[in-house]
């Protein structure tokens, strides 16, 4: 059963300040819950005060604006994503990666932001907003800013929040012109599972010279672009050899750990595996 | 025939897809108490001292039991269980204490208060430790443990039990053997993961009854053994069984059912609920043996098998009071599907500090099965003989004797027919494809056997009531957890007295004051022993029918027929009675009455079952052998070690398919539950013995987007003359030997050879690249 | 623990009750209300038996608290068919043996009939990724498939 808990749910963003402030450590939102809850049973969330943040209006939003790019309001489901054609085409890494997430019942619930902000290191989204540049806005009493997702995740389950901030939404901006993207995972089994491993990649010309951007999900304590990858790639040679050094580089940058999903030695292989697969189909799309 | 053989609809599917159906779990009783327990968070300890003065504080608790409250040893087969840790735990999960609160929310509160001051003893982790000169004993008092004679525990050691076979001159046969094979093969423990949780609600009342409400698959078993370790008469104990939620073996032993008992006791009569988490099925309740297996076989080139030594060992856990059958089991059948003239087998069951082990669909059979058919697949390769052939050279036929020295019926089903059944639906023959630089797709086979494993005097029994309207009430034993053998009862009573199924109702629950006699339900046994009883029972209600019928008709009975409800004159249609008008006594049109209600009744045992040589093994164990064949295709990755399977075949000698719609449900069912353990099922233990995957996230079954794209049956109807209407039992059959035919496959792909369990990606990523 | 009051309907019933912000919608289902035809079997949304609909959409029941639902709509497996009279699919899983122990039967069910009420031709495909997040462990799924596509052919 659940721990014995508060519950509250504001109607604007100023009443969940208030009760962010009034509460403090003991609060936590609750978003779809799918994260909350299993954690709250399982004794590993220490907050007691939930605050619902699903009424309030203004995290509700999913827009896209030519120029500014995507917007994902807190609320927003991973349905809801799924069902917008728009990101299906313009930001088909993100589809895919929402895709794996869970099931289908899980995904009316499970929302985008609530991924992020749980922060596991297998969360799915993360690497595809991560190769999208995303920007991840964040509210208080005392104003917003506005993070890079490469700087929003500092550990596992562990965020650069603080106390009586929230996600307002996330922003994506408009990827390169003809960019390719897409979202590898393994899993344990075929139907539906945590990521074992999982590669984003989006390709895309600069010029003529093809650019890719990677990033990973489960192979560190927070999910992880490899720059350094993207670089090696970039750099002369066969696209034989620029694959491989990207390769090489890829599996030096990562810290797998061994656990219940697979070992380190199985992670390392499946980055190989997984970049390398990635990275032929962007020199074959792109 | 008008019932039997046909897909008729199941009589439980109205309750069940309306959300109607009772299960335990739904139960609630007046005053009714929650039960929560406290769990062993060592492998092997002793407990120093349990202080529950805190927890007792709590408000609405209102009793809190430990072991010292409970001195009963419980046991199927051998006493080793108490009902709550005394003394000394034994694995990670074993149950120390138990609060009783007005409501759940409250135990788990307390439990939480609840102090346990432990001595660590060093554990026993691995099933070939255990059998160690030097190996920390799981039970020192093993020689004291009261257990039924077909046992043969070792004291001083942790062996509960060893059964060993010798058949022929196995010097001789390897003497005589061109090329000898021996393998060593693995599998760990896994969870029959029923989709209801283990629950139990108990009462005990003042004068010293009990009644029982519980999820399990075998009520009779539940109370004689309450009765025996307890101390208390039979008719003084109840127990009642409504639906359940699965079970697959793992409610056929007795389990939480003496500690709500006792438990209600203890807090006032009042009675108690207890129902398990998921974590606590996984921690807590019983599990699969793990198994061991070690196979020397000796072979002539030309394919013929002289000689084999086997070896098993099945990690029983902490304890084995259901498990030392599974051995004995995987003993007597131990050489598979095959003739093997000279043999040796030992198959042991061993204690050691994992959760304990029980019975499984398919006992000891999935376990030694692969390592039998991984065998035949390496033997064959060794000898550059095709392994369909080498199956079909060696197969065990009617006339050959098997292990036990049994000579298999003439009427016995056909494992060949079953090997090339399965052989041509997956297109035996044809070389691995490689479909991309990384893919390739192959076909792999496996054989498989199985009797019940079960005492030989296990019985059935079953009772046919005529109402006054001349519906009918069937009341059985069998309980009804999924398997769908009440609806084949139904059936076979439909046929035999001629009444349509909808007018026939099988009683939906199981109550041990109301219900007759069935030992268990398990071991594939039910639709062969409840059916011949209710055949009888059926000719018995016809013999009492008739009796009045042919005094009403004026007829002898001899010259009576039953057919659509009515009693007729041979011959003369016209000169006939309605079942109804005989079903509570024949009332003449002044009054007279003859006859009474009509109440048939039937049982069955088998004929001619001994216990088998404690030095030898021989005897006769098997009620019915049936036999089966599975084929699968598979799709390779060799970057990653994913494998999809494309198809499964699957052929059984069923002997008659009494409801093909319940036939295949069993057998598509039991493959996908066969595929899931083979591949992904597994406890997976910290270097403590602590698990590490107690949910159904990390321990992964199949879902529907895992199973093959392509399913196809073979039945096939070779008729045991003893079976009702020729049937033989298929339910436990049905898991067998997909996970061999999935790593034949691999290896008729790679030429890698796996012999662990499970074949996760991983692992057989690992396995592909163990030279580099 | 202050318990809140909140109101809903469920199954075409509206009903108003005090509930503790801790228990879940799965609780007030069972233990509240007494419905007992879905199904409580992991409490963390793995299995997914106890699957019902909110405001049309599936939910796993255990990860949805009993105060999110104020002013919702629930259906569970009770309130599928009216009067006794099944419907389509009901009467397809019992055609198809898609049952067995029938523990998991009301959730695939509910999931079934959201699924061909949105989208009444569905691929095989489809079927599958809708049912993978509910687990059973007798049928081997095959059967659900085909039932919930043989409703869907039908239904032209
Ligand atoms: C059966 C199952 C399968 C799953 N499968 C996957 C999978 O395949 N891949 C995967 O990545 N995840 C998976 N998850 C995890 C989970 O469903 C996802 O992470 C989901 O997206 C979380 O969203 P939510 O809205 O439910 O978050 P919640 O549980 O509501 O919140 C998650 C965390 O984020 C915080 N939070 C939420 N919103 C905000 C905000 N706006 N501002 C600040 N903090 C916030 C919460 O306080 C909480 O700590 C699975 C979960 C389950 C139960």
């Amino acid at each position: 059963m659940l721990p014995k808990l508060e519950y509250s749910s504001p109607k604007t963003l100023e009443e969940l300040f208030e009760v962010l402030e009034k509460y403090q450590e003991k609060a936590k939102i609750l978003a779809g819950g799918t994260d909350l809850l299993v954690s709250l049973r399982d004794r590993v969330e220490k907050a007691r005060h939930l605050v619902d943040i699903k009424k309030i209006k203004e995290l509700d939003r999913l827009e896209y604006r030519k120029g500014e790019g995507l917007i994902i309001g807190a609320t927003v489901t991973l349905r809801r994503i799924l069902e917008s054609q728009l990101i299906r085409e313009k930001y088909p890494v993100l589809w895919e990666a929402v895709k794996t997430i869970g099931d289908v019942i899980l995904k009316n619930r499970a929302t985008l932001v609530g991924n992020i902000c749980n922060a596991s290191p297998a969360a799915d989204s993360a690497p595809a907003l991560l190769v999208l540049e995303a920007n991840v806005r964040i509210v208080s009493k005392e104003g917003s800013r506005e993070v890079p997702i490469d700087k929003f995740f500092t550990g596992v389950k562990k965020t650069i929040l603080r106390s009586g901030e929230v996600v307002k939404e996330v922003v994506v901006p408009e990827p390169p012109s003809n960019s390719f993207g897409r979202y590898l995972k393994m899993m344990r089994v075929w139907s539906e599972d945590l990521a074992i491993v999982g590669v984003a990649g989006l390709g895309y010309r600069e010029g003529r010279e093809l650019r890719v951007r990677l990033a990973y999900s489960s192979v560190a304590p927070t999910p992880l672009r490899i720059r350094e990858a993207e670089e090696a790639f970039t750099r002369d040679g066969t696209m034989e050899e620029r694959i491989e050094r990207a390769v090489q580089v890829a599996s030096q940058r990562v810290s797998p750990i061994s656990d219940v999903r697979g070992s380190a030695e199985y992670r390392l292989n499946l980055v190989k595996v997984l970049t390398r697969r990635l990275l032929k189909q962007m020199v074959e799309v792109v | 025939m008008k019932y039997v053989g046909k897909p008729i609809q199941r009589i439980d599917a109205y309750e069940k897809v309306t959300g109607f159906a009772e299960y335990a779990g739904d139960l609630e009783l007046p005053g009714m108490l929650y039960a929560k327990l406290l769990l062993s968070p060592y492998a092997h300890a002793r407990i120093r001292s349990i202080d529950i003065s805190n927890a007792l504080k709590i408000q609405g608790v209102v009793t809190i039991a430990t072991g010292e409250d409970f001195p009963f040893r419980v046991g199927l087969y051998v006493n080793d269980r108490y009902i709550l840790a005394r003394k000394k735990v034994r694995w990670i999960g074993e149950p120390v204490a138990a609060v009783v609160a007005e409501d759940l929310e409250t135990a788990e509160e307390a439990v939480e208060l609840i102090r346990v001051e432990y001595d660590p003893l060093p554990p026993v982790l691995d099933v070939r430790d255990a059998l160690k000169h030097d190996a920390p004993l799981v039970h020192e008092e093993l020689g004291e443990y009261a257990h039924s004679p077909a046992f043969n525990p070792i004291p001083g050691t942790n062996i509960a039990n060893r059964f060993v076979v010798k058949k022929g001159n196995i010097e001789d046969g390897f003497r005589k053997s061109d090329v000898i094979v021996e393998n060593e093969f693995f599998m760990p423990q896994v969870s029959h993961v029923p989709m209801e949780p283990h629950v139990c609600i108990g009462q005990y009342l003042k004068d010293g009854s009990i009644k029982l409400w519980t999820s399990a698959q075998s009520p009779f078993a539940i109370r004689y053994i309450l009765g025996y370790s307890l101390g208390i008469p039979l008719h003084k104990i109840s127990v009642y069984v409504p639906y359940v939620g699965g079970g697959f073996g793992g409610k056929a032993g007795i389990n939480f059912e003496p500690l709500v008992a006792l438990l209600s006791k203890k807090a006032g009569y009042r009675p108690v609920k207890l129902e398990l988490t998921r974590e606590e099925q996984f921690m807590t309740a019983p599990v699969r043996q793990g198994f061991y297996g070690k196979i020397k076989t000796g072979v002539t080139r030309d394919g013929r098998i002289m000689a084999k030594k086997i070896f098993y060992a099945f990690d029983a856990g902490a304890y084995a009071d259901y498990g030392v059958n599974i051995g004995r089991a995987a003993g007597y059948s131990c050489t598979g599907p095959y003739y093997v003239p000279n043999l040796e087998g030992e198959s042991l069951t061993v204690y050691t500090n994992h959760p304990w082990g029980t019975a499984f669909r398919g006992f000891g059979h999935f376990e030694f099965l692969w390592a039998i058919e991984r065998q035949m697949e390496i033997v064959a390769a060794e000898i550059g003989m095709d392994p369909v052939e080498f199956r079909l050279k060696n197969a065990l036929l009617p006339g050959l004797t098997t292990a036990t020295g049994e000579k298999l019926r003439e009427d016995a089903g056909r494992v060949d027919q079953c090997i090339r059944a399965v052989a041509e639906k997956i297109g035996w023959g044809t070389p691995p494809v490689k479909i991309s630089s990384s893919k390739v797709r192959a076909k792999g086979i496996a054989a498989l056997w199985k009797a019940p494993a079960m005492p030989p005097n296990a019985a059935s029994a079953a009772i046919i009531k005529l109402n006054e309207d001349g519906t009918i009430l069937l009341s059985v034993g069998v309980t009804e957890i999924g398997q769908g053998t009440v609806t084949a009862l139904a059936q076979i009573v439909a046929e035999e007295l001629s009444v349509p199924v909808e007018k026939i109702k099988v009683v939906p629950f199981r109550h041990t004051d109301l219900t007759p006699y069935s030992w268990q339900t398990v071991a594939s046994r039910n639709l062969f022993m409840e059916g011949r009883a209710v055949i009888r029972a059926a000719r018995d209600a016809k013999e009492q029918i008739l009796d009045i019928a042919s005094q009403v008709l004026r007829t002898p009975k001899d010259d009576l027929v039953i057919e659509d409800e009515k009693v007729y004159v041979k011959g003369r249609p016209e000169w006939s009675i309605y079942l109804k008008d005989l079903a509570a006594g024949y009332v003449y049109p002044d009054g007279n009455t003859i006859g009474g209600p009509i109440i048939g009744r039937g049982y069955y045992v088998g004929s001619r079952l001994t216990y088998l040589d404690p030095e030898t093994g021989q005897g006769y164990p098997a009620l019915k052998w049936t036999f089966g064949a599975q084929a699968v295709e598979i799709e390779l990755d060799e970057e990653t070690g994913e494998v999809k399977i494309l198809k499964i075949v699957s052929a059984f000698d069923v002997g008659k398919a009494v409801n093909p719609l319940l036939v295949e449900g069993q057998i598509i069912g039991g493959g996908v539950q066969s595929l899931s353990l083979g591949m992904w099922e597994e406890y997976r233990y910290d270097e403590n013995g602590k698990m590490l995957n107690p949910n159904l996230t990390d321990y992964k079954i199949a879902r529907a987007g895992d199973i093959p794209e392509e399913y196809e049956i073979v039945v096939i109807e070779n008729p045991q003359k003893d079976g009702p209407y020729g049937a033989r039992g298929v339910a436990e059959l049905a898991m067998l030997s997909v996970p061999p035919a999935v790593a034949n496959a691999i290896f008729h792909a790679t030429g890698i050879n796996i012999n662990n369990l499970p074949l996760t990606f991983e692992n057989i990523w690992r396995a592909l690249n163990k030279g580099e | 623990m202050e318990k809140k009051k909140i109101t809903f309907k469920i199954n075409g019933v509206e009903k108003t009750v005090e509930v503790a912000p801790n228990k879940t919608l799965l609780w007030l289902i069972r233990e509240e209300l007494k419905l007992k035809g879905t199904k409580k079997a992991c409490e963390r949304g793995d299995c997914g038996l106890c699957t019902v609909l909110l405001n049309g959409e599936p939910v796993k029941s255990c990860l949805v608290l009993a105060v999110e639902v104020d002013g919702s709509e629930i259906v569970t497996v009770e309130g599928l068919s009216r009067d006794g009279e099944l419907t389509e699919l009901q009467k397809a899983f019992i055609e198809h043996g898609a049952l067995q122990c029938g523990f998991c039967t009301p959730a695939f069910l509910i999931v079934g009939h959201w699924l061909i009420n949105r989208n009444p031709r569905p691929s095989k495909e489809e079927v599958v990724e809708a049912l993978n997040g509910l687990l059973c462990r007798c049928t081997g799924y095959r059967p659900i498939i085909e039932a919930i596509l043989s409703v869907s052919k039908a239904k032209k």
